[in-house]
């Protein structure tokens, strides 16, 4: 049996006499693909509304400019004879430091008293607390040196 | 019988006249045309969501659908449209599919002005078994497909058999020449005006059968 063919100009020519197909309801088809097409749509448009450009989450990219973390930067000044100080503007509550005009204020609270240092222990590695008096323990011990003593043989 | 009821029933009778008259271009089988709808709900499969839309048997037919169905390139992403010949089903496991496979090529996003002809140069040829030169091998063709992906679009043609890869390349190579001619035909006034020659993009044709795995090579590429 013989194809039927058509050259695709003969298939074109053709085309004013287009006929629906029968039991083919375009509306139908086509209110399908609109409907889906605006399903999709709406839900591109959300997706891009959190996670589109511009809509990053927890991205610093909306602020202007990086937080300040640094604010009281103490000050650094140099005198005459190259010394260099820090000028702190706030007095710090916990300094102790003794002068005359608080002691003719008679403050009580800036009193001279003893400091008692507690080493902090939280980053050593060792489970046992650092005492302080270890530290003191720990002196200069003068140690023997065979060198020095043998010199002093020989020049006897 | 009143005279309205007479004129009704004439006016019947001459509609269906009509649309003998019309209908005289035969096609050499009948076609269908499927859709495959998107994913909208989970619970969805997808023989929920691939459904007929019509059955063509002539040229007029043809071009009746055609005239009322969205274009192409208005289809939402992962819609698909297959025209199939007689019943078969464009599934790899349909018994006219399972020992066949598919010529392939992608067209990026930015040829989207030409997917709409591209897709009826497909389907006339189809149609029109221009596909196909040897009669003795008609019906090697099995249908033609258009995948709308979110920034491509895959052209297939799917075929019966895999042994002859003689047949087979033919195909291809008429598939190759009908997707080149269109590229390279400039769209519209403003493009002929600018047309200046462009360096072709690199755009491969593979067959591969339909159960081959995604990282087996081709076998046959143009």
């Amino acid at each position: 049996m013989a194809v039927i063919r058509y050259t695709e100009e003969e298939l074109l020519e053709l085309q004013p006499l287009a006929v629906v197909p029968k039991d083919f309801d375009p509306k139908e088809f086509n209110d399908l693909v609109s409907k889906v097409s605006e399903i999709l749509a709406l839900r591109e448009e959300e997706y891009e509304k959190h996670h589109g450009f511009g809509n990053r989450r927890r991205s610093s990219h909306h602020f202007n400019a990086k937080p300040k973390v640094h604010k009281h930067k103490p000050k650094v000044t140099t005198d005459a004879d190259g010394w260099s100080s820090l000028d702190s503007e706030k007095p710090e509550k916990t300094s102790f430091a003794f002068s005359e005009t608080s002691n003719n204020n008679g403050s009580d609270s800036k009193k001279l008293e003893t400091v008692k240092v507690r080493p902090n222990n939280k980053n050593i590695s060792s489970s046992r607390p650092a005492d302080s008096r270890d530290i003191i323990a720990d002196k200069n011990t003068v140690a023997f040196n065979a060198f020095a003593a043998l010199e002093s043989d020989e020049d006897e | 019988m009143s005279v309205e009821e007479v004129t009704q029933k004439t006016e019947q009778i001459d509609l269906s006249a009509d649309q003998k008259q019309t209908v005289k271009h035969p096609l050499n089988t009948e076609w269908t045309l499927w859709y495959t709808k998107p994913q909208i709900d989970p619970s969805e499969d997808w023989s929920s969501l691939l459904r007929p839309i019509a059955k063509i048997s002539s040229v007029e037919e043809f071009w009746g659908f055609y005239s009322c169905i969205p274009r192409a390139s208005t289809l939402p992403p992962k819609s698909d449209y297959h025209l199939f010949r007689n019943d078969i089903r464009p599934e790899w496991e349909d018994p006219a599919n399972s020992k066949g496979g598919k010529w392939s090529v992608f067209i990026s996003d930015s040829k989207k002005p030409v997917l709409d002809e591209l897709w009826l140069k497909l389907m006339l040829s189809a149609i029109g078994e221009l596909l196909e030169e040897d009669d003795s091998v008609a019906q090697e063709v099995n249908g033609v497909v258009f995948n709308c992906k979110k920034k491509a679009c895959k052209f297939g043609i799917w075929t019966k058999s895999l042994d002859n890869e003689e047949t087979l390349k033919k195909i291809g190579l008429k598939f190759k020449n009908l997707v080149d001619t269109k590229l390279s035909t400039p769209v519209n006034e403003e493009q002929q005006q600018n047309s200046h020659p462009r360096k072709p993009e690199e755009i491969v044709f593979q067959f591969m059968k339909h159960d081959a795995r995604r990282d087996e090579p081709a076998k046959i590429t143009l």
